[in-house]
This record gives C-alpha cells, sequence and structure tokens, in this order.
C-alpha cells in the first residue's frame, strides 16, 4: 500500500467539508425534484463532493508515495497553538466589549501571530498578520496610519529587510496609495485617525 | 459581411475615445509590467484591480482587464529572451529557444519577432473573435435552461479535465466551487442559505475575496517560500531588425502558431499556455530546421509567442457569446461584468453590442499599443526586474487591502480575503487546483437556477437533458463531457496529458 499523503488530507478535507454542508443543510426544505427547494442544489452538491472526496481518499492509498514536507516539531505544535490563541484572544476581544467585526479581527491576528513562532511559518502567518493589521487599525486610524503598520508586520516575513528599506518602502506605499485611492479614486475611507480630525 | 464591418466600424468608434484608449493604454502597460515581473500574474493582478473597475464604464473596465491579460503574454517574453527568466507561464518555451538567440547576439531579433508574431496573431485572432461572435449567438439563442446547464457543465468538466495533476481533486475543487457559490440568500425562495446570520454573506461570499485570496494572496505566500534566484546574466540587446532569412523561417511558424493558439484558446482549460506549448511541440516536430532546436531557433519563439497571444484572444470567444468562463482570467471577467450588472451569456451581443464590438476592436488597438511601447521600452522593463521582490509583496498585499475594503467600506471583507489566502495557500500544499474552484464558484449560481427552470419545464423529469429529440444540443454537450472524462480514464491519455503539462 503506498500512502498518498497529500491525496488523503485534501480528500478528507473534501468529506469534511461535504459532512459540514450536509449537516448546515439539514434545515432547509429540500422540495421536489420539479419545484426544487432551498436544500435541494445543496443537497447534490455536496454528496457529489462527499463522493469525490471518498474517491480520492480511496485511490491515496496506492496513490503514492507522495509525502507533505518534513515539518518540524516547532512547526507542528504551532497549529493547535495558533488555533487556540486565536479562539482565545476571539472570546477575550468579545468580553472586553468590542463589537461589530473586531473580535474576528483580533482572532485572525492572534493566530497569525501565534503560528509565527515557527520560522517556517513566518512568510502565511506575518504575511496575513499584516492583512489583519490593517483591517483593525483601518476604520479608527486611518489609511496611513495602517498602512505603516501593515507594512511593518509583513516585512517581518522576509528576513533580508533591513530598517531603512522598510521606511523607505512605508513612504512610498503611503505616497502612491494616497495618490492613487485617494486622489485619483476618491474612495470613501478615512486617511488621518478619527480622533485626531475631530 | 458588410454587417461585420459595420459593427467592427461601430467597435472602432468605441474603442478609439479618449477614455478607452487611455485604459486600453494603461492596461496594456500593467500588463506588461507584471508580465515582465515573476511572482505576480494577470488572474492576480486583475482580481486585484476589480474593486477600481465599479467606476468605469462596463466597456472600459473589460477593455483595460482585457489589455492587462494579453499584455502580460508580451511582458512574458521580453524577460524570458534577455534574462532566461519567465515572467509567465506562457512564457517559459520562449526561453528555450529565446534566450538561447539572446546569447548567440540575435536578442533584439527574437524579441522583435516575438512582438511581430504576437501582432500578427493578435490581429487574426481578433478577426476570429468578431466573427464567430453572431455566429455563436444565433446557435446559443435556441439553446434552453437544459442546453444551458449542459454547457456550463462541459465546460466545468474540461477545465478540470485539463488541470494539473489528478482529474478526480479538480472535479471535486469544482464542486467545492459550486458549494461555495450557494452561500447567501436562495433567489427563488428568499431563503439566505450558509450565511450564519451575518448580513454581509446574504449577498453570497464576495467574488473578489476569494479571487484576491486564492490567486493573489495564496501567491504572495508561495513566493516568500521559494528563495529568489535571480540570473545577473544580461544579454545584449543587439539590432532588432531581421535578416530576410529570419522572415522567411519564422512566418510559417507564426501562421502555424496562430492558427493553433486561437483553436485552444477557445477551450475551456486551454489558454496561453497551452497554446504555446502545443506550438513548441509543433515545431519541433514539423519544422524544417528542427534540428537547431536547443541552440537558438527562430521558430521556437515565432511559433509559441503567436500562440500564447492568439489563445489569449480567442478565450474571450466562450466568455463573450455563450458567458461560459475558458479559464481562470475570463472566470474574473465574469466577476467584473456581474459587478457592472451586466449578464454575460449569448443576449450579450446583442444587448451590449458597445461592449462587444468595442471590445474586439481595442484588442487590435491595444496589440498595436503594445507592438509599439514594448520594442522602445525594454530597458525600463529590464530595470523593473531589479526590484526586489521584498518591496513588491507588502506593496500588492497593501493594494489587495484597500482595493478588498473599497467594495463595501467593510473590513469584513478583508478578513474574508484572509481567510481565502490561508485556504489558497492549504490548496497549494495539498495540490487542490484554484482555477476550477473558481470558475465553479462563478458558473454554479446559474447553473443551479438553469438545472431548477428546466426540471420545472419538464415537471421534475431528469431525462430532459439527454433527451435526443427534444434537446439534442444538451445531449451533445453532455455526451461530450462524458467523454472527456472517460479518456482520463484511459492511462495513456492520462500520462500524455500529464507529460505535456510537465513539461
Amino acid at each position: 500500500m503506498k500512502l498518498n499523503t497529500k491525496n488523503l488530507i485534501s480528500g478528507g478535507l473534501l468529506v469534511l467539508i461535504a459532512v459540514v454542508g450536509l449537516w448546515l443543510n439539514q434545515d432547509h426544505n429540500l422540495g421536489t425534484a420539479r419545484r426544487m427547494g432551498p436544500g435541494y442544489m445543496p443537497m447534490l452538491t455536496f454528496w457529489l463532493l462527499a463522493g469525490l472526496g471518498a474517491l480520492v481518499v480511496v485511490g491515496a492509498l496506492f496513490n503514492g508515495p507522495d509525502p507533505l514536507d518534513d515539518w518540524t516539531k516547532l512547526e507542528i505544535l504551532a497549529v493547535p497553538f495558533a488555533l487556540v490563541a486565536g479562539f482565545v484572544v476571539f472570546f477575550i476581544a468579545r468580553s472586553v466589549g468590542f463589537v461589530g467585526w473586531y473580535p474576528l479581527g483580533f482572532g485572525l491576528l492572534g493566530a497569525c501571530l501565534a503560528i509565527s513562532v515557527a520560522p517556517g511559518w513566518r512568510p502565511i502567518g506575518l504575511v496575513h498578520a499584516g492583512m489583519a493589521v490593517f483591517g483593525l487599525m483601518l476604520d479608527q486610524f486611518g489609511l496611513m496610519i495602517s498602512i505603516v503598520c501593515a507594512v511593518v508586520v509583513a516585512t517581518l516575513a522576509e528576513p533580508t529587510h533591513r530598517p531603512k528599506g522598510v521606511l523607505g518602502l512605508v513612504i512610498f506605499l503611503c505616497v502612491l496609495c494616497w495618490w492613487v485611492f485617494i486622489r485619483e479614486l476618491d474612495i470613501r475611507v478615512p486617511v488621518w485617525p478619527v480622533f485626531l480630525t475631530q | 459581411m458588410e454587417l461585420l464591418i459595420a459593427n467592427l466600424a461601430h467597435g472602432f468608434g468605441v474603442a478609439l475615445s479618449f477614455e478607452n484608449l487611455l485604459f486600453a493604454l494603461l492596461g496594456c502597460v500593467i500588463g506588461t509590467a507584471i508580465g515582465v515581473l515573476p511572482g505576480i500574474g494577470p488572474v492576480a493582478t486583475i482580481s486585484l484591480l476589480l474593486p477600481i473597475t465599479f467606476g468605469m464604464s462596463a466597456t472600459t473596465a473589460i477593455i483595460m482587464l482585457a489589455g492587462i491579460f494579453y499584455g502580460a503574454q508580451y511582458g512574458g517574453s521580453t524577460t524570458a529572451i534577455l534574462l532566461n527568466l519567465p515572467g509567465e507561464v506562457s512564457s517559459v518555451v520562449t526561453t528555450l529557444e529565446g534566450y538561447k538567440m539572446a546569447r548567440r547576439g540575435r536578442a533584439g531579433a527574437a524579441l522583435a519577432t516575438a512582438a511581430i508574431g504576437s501582432f500578427f496573431a493578435g490581429t487574426v485572432s481578433t478577426i476570429i473573435v468578431a466573427a464567430s461572435g453572431p455566429l455563436l449567438t444565433q446557435v446559443a439563442l435556441s439553446f434552453g435552461p437544459a442546453d444551458y446547464f449542459s454547457l456550463m457543465l462541459l465546460g466545468l468538466i474540461i477545465s478540470a479535465v485539463l488541470a494539473q495533476g489528478s482529474v478526480v481533486k479538480a472535479i471535486g475543487m469544482v464542486v467545492l466551487g459550486v458549494a461555495l457559490g450557494l452561500v447567501g440568500t436562495d433567489v427563488q425562495t428568499g431563503q439566505q442559505r450558509f450565511t450564519f446570520g451575518i448580513p454581509e454573506l446574504s449577498d453570497g461570499i464576495g467574488f473578489v475575496p476569494v479571487a484576491m485570496g486564492m490567486f493573489g494572496i495564496a501567491e504572495i505566500i508561495l513566493n516568500l517560500e521559494r528563495p529568489e534566484s535571480r540570473s545577473i546574466l544580461s544579454a545584449k540587446v543587439g539590432s532588432l531588425f531581421l535578416t530576410k532569412e529570419e522572415w522567411k523561417r519564422a512566418t510559417p511558424s507564426v501562421l502555424r502558431g496562430t492558427a493553433l493558439g486561437s483553436l485552444l484558446g477557445i477551450l475551456p482549460g486551454g489558454g496561453a499556455s497551452l497554446a504555446a506549448f502545443g506550438s513548441y511541440m509543433m515545431e519541433r516536430k514539423i519544422s524544417k530546421y528542427r534540428h537547431e532546436f536547443g541552440t537558438g531557433a527562430i521558430e521556437g519563439v515565432a511559433g509559441p509567442e503567436a500562440a500564447n497571444n492568439a489563445a489569449a484572444q480567442t478565450s474571450f470567444i466562450p466568455l463573450l457569446t455563450l458567458g461560459i468562463p475558458a479559464n481562470a482570467v475570463m472566470a474574473l471577467m465574469v466577476g467584473a461584468l456581474i459587478i457592472q450588472g451586466i449578464q454575460p451569456g449569448p443576449r450579450m451581443v446583442e444587448a451590449q453590442p458597445d461592449l462587444f464590438w468595442g471590445l474586439i476592436a481595442s484588442m487590435w488597438v491595444g496589440n498595436l499599443m503594445l507592438l509599439v511601447i514594448n520594442l522602445p521600452m525594454i530597458g525600463v522593463w529590464v530595470k523593473l526586474l531589479q526590484v526586489p521582490y521584498k518591496y513588491l509583496y507588502p506593496s500588492i498585499l497593501i493594494f489587495c487591502s484597500i482595493g478588498v475594503y473599497s467594495l463595501n467600506n467593510n473590513v469584513f471583507d478583508i478578513y474574508m480575503t484572509l481567510m481565502f489566502g490561508v485556504f489558497g495557500y492549504l490548496c497549494n500544499k495539498l495540490r487542490l487546483e484554484a482555477a476550477p474552484m473558481l470558475i465553479g464558484f462563478v458558473l454554479g449560481p446559474m447553473m443551479e437556477e438553469h438545472l431548477r427552470r428546466a426540471m420545472l419545464l419538464s415537471r421534475g423529469d431528469p431525462y430532459v437533458f439527454i433527451d435526443w429529440n427534444t434537446r439534442p444540443i444538451s445531449t451533445t454537450l453532455l455526451a461530450i463531457s462524458a467523454i472527456a472524462l472517460g479518456s482520463m480514464l484511459l492511462p495513456s491519455i492520462r500520462k500524455g496529458k500529464d507529460k505535456a503539462l510537465a513539461e
């Protein structure tokens, strides 16, 4: 039996999504073939997905070998650590009183930063952390500050970055974004912190 | 025939307006730039610029986005020839002979061949698109819902079959895309499906966050993981003029490449890369000078370059005439059209003549612009390549974030893009193809609508799809789908496909 790890996980993922989908679809009215209710197409789709996923899993038992790249111990531990951290931060943010999308943003930021503990995960962790930072800061701190913070976080993902280079990049992006998005396209977004302009 | 000319004249009237010219130029320049830069391609760029197209008219928006697409094919060749660095997948083939030509001091000739060959192919394929439009529309107007459904199914199946790697996984991704498209309000009953009570999801998962996340952000991460290795050996450009002999040798290759590319572009899942590879294989087999391949044969540049440009343009045909996206870029175009409130489909040629004929005329104008700006501006493009990726990726990240925010002024979209970025990375690591998912995501809601309508009309009878007497089109399309699927089961065909795509 030649195990194809990638396909095993792929198929498993598809089956998992299909099962979740079918479970979520329980409340939807299926209707009949002639008059399809809202649940009909999802049912068809998720059953098909489950079937395909199962096919991939079965095939994966003989397709191999196609192993995932080796993970270091730290990388393996970082994944559940990140998931836990994300949820914890999410609930803390909610209980502290943040409303709207802030808890989600904080949760995502927490998870991304937590996974960056492992150097192998830094590209994915820190680039996404930068995005989360941007989302968190945009409404209150305005575009310029958000750009600065997001870029600083994202550049941490690339170890060859130097402070001067990052500074230059930040200035360049602030100017460019101001010109393209504020002056030319006039999108509705606060440019400077909200509490400064009030 | 006169109708064609009249329509084309109308199209040129639209395409030559100041605004459309400006945005065509902008699209071509941006396209060339990203074609030159490795690590960012037309899919990521177009998804980045989708939010900007809101403020424009639909025609102008598509003109610009199209310019980016075929401009990228031009840009990729420049670096392929000069630096052995393919900016785009479709330019990989050009490095094989083009860089060798550059080493022999014929870089200028290679560049000129690529540009002129592409221009010729662009002209011919523009005419093909123009001619096929009204023709296919006639056919498509006799389509009933069952036929539409089968056509879309065929499109999905072929794009899965021609995807790299496992066909079963690709189909799985298509179905996953369809499933994601189901999120939102059910049009017929008004019931919310899979929205978890989140108001932002009542219109469904945003197309732009999915596209940007899976193609833009995921691409950034993957590029960061690969250490950069740039060859600093840059060949000198030399004279741009081709010798008479080179003209003679290049011409048949250009003709063959154009023909092959035009054909392969129409095929869903085909596209520019497949055309370029196909042309290279063909030239290697039938060219008179095939013994020179590997040392800088001009046919190896002329053919593939013509092919990839022809394919880039003819891949618009299924989109404009039938509303079916032939590849991921076309799926983005569908998204752009839907954002503009235009329903892509056979009626679009009639309903939006400005868009259809204007786009066609603009394609030719764009090709001309690319020919003119590319050759003199080569120095600029080479300089652009010197910018290290570490400065590019934060810029891409910021543009992505601002762009996606500007859709709804809601940071939720940023978070969605983030999550799809992670998902896209995961899919890549697991060898799950993202492009079939995007096509399924775009076509899924439409397919559901047609399925429902077909079943309603047939009173719940599924036989309607394969009933030869009443619905021959549907039957034929489904038969082709079955053949396409079945052929993948034969190991010989599968190996052939894998071999072709691997090279």
